[in-house]
C-alpha cells in the first residue's frame, strides 16, 4: 500500500480540538512530534494501534481520521 | 533533526570527506613518489573514524517520546541496506580480482584488511544515507 493512498485529517482534528500542538498529540499517543508530522503529510502510514490511539485521543471512529483512498476503496 | 539524522549527517560527511581526502592523497603520491609508496595516501581515510565520535557528541532528544515505531522502520531498513551493501561490497571485491586476474593468479593478503574496512565504510555510508532519505533530508511540512 502506498502510504499517500492514507489520507488523514489529523491537522483538522487538531484545530478543532483547541488548536493542539503536534508536540501536544504526539505526547498523548506516544510518539515523536516528526511522526506526526510524517503521519499529517502521508508520507508515514501508522501501526494499526497508533492509529486507534489518535482516533480515541480525539475522541472519534478510526474511519473519522484516516481514509483509505487506493484504487479498489 | 533528531539524533539519529545528526549522527548519519555526520557519518556521511566524515566518511566522503575521508574517502576523498584518501584519493586525492593517492592521486598526489602517485605522481610524486609512486607505487607503492602512493598507497599510504590512502592512510586519510581515517578520517572517517572521527564519525564514530558524532553518538558521543550527539546527545539523546529532549521530549517525553525519544523513539518510536517509525524510527524503529527507518532503522529496520537501514540495518538492512547497510548489510545487503557490505555483502555486495565484499561479494564484488572477491569476483573482479577473480575474473580481472584470472583463476591461476595471487593476490596479497593485504588485501584482506582493506576489504574489511572497505565493507565497514560501506555499510556505515549506506546505513547513513538510508536513515536521511527516509526520514527526508531536512525538516520539511513542520507547523505547529
Amino acid at each position: 500500500m502506498s502510504q499517500n493512498e492514507l489520507k488523514n485529517q489529523i491537522r483538522r482534528l487538531r484545530f478543532e480540538n483547541g488548536e493542539m500542538t503536534q508536540q501536544q498529540l504526539a505526547d498523548l499517543v506516544g510518539v515523536t512530534r516528526q511522526t506526526i508530522i510524517a503521519i499529517e503529510a502521508s508520507k508515514y502510514a501508522p501501526s494499526l494501534p497508533l492509529a486507534f490511539r489518535i482516533a480515541k485521543t480525539f475522541g472519534v471512529p478510526i474511519e473519522g481520521v484516516f481514509q483509505y483512498e487506493g484504487e479498489d476503496s | 533533526m533528531n539524533r539519529a539524522q545528526k549522527i548519519a549527517w555526520s557519518l556521511v560527511i566524515t566518511i566522503s570527506t575521508g574517502l576523498i581526502a584518501g584519493c586525492l592523497a593517492f592521486a598526489v603520491l602517485y605522481f610524486k613518489v609512486g607505487m607503492p609508496r602512493a598507497l599510504a595516501g590512502f592512510a586519510l581515510i581515517g578520517i572517517a573514524g572521527l564519525g564514530g565520535l558524532s553518538s558521543l557528541i550527539f546527545r539523546k532528544d529532549k521530549g517525553k517520546v525519544a523513539f518510536d515505531e517509525r524510527d524503529e522502520v527507518i532503522k529496520r531498513k537501514a540495518a538492512l541496506a547497510s548489510f545487503a551493501s557490505a555483502l555486495l561490497f565484499v561479494g564484488l571485491a572477491c569476483m573482479i580480482p577473480f575474473f580481472v586476474l584470472g583463476p591461476n593468479a595471487a593476490i596479497s593478503v593485504t588485501w584482506l584488511p582493506n576489504i574489511w574496512i572497505g565493507a565497514f565504510l560501506t555499510s556505515f555510508f549506506v546505513h547513513s544515507v538510508t536513515i536521511l532519505v527516509q526520514y527526508g533530508w531536512r525538516n520539511k511540512n513542520e507547523s505547529k
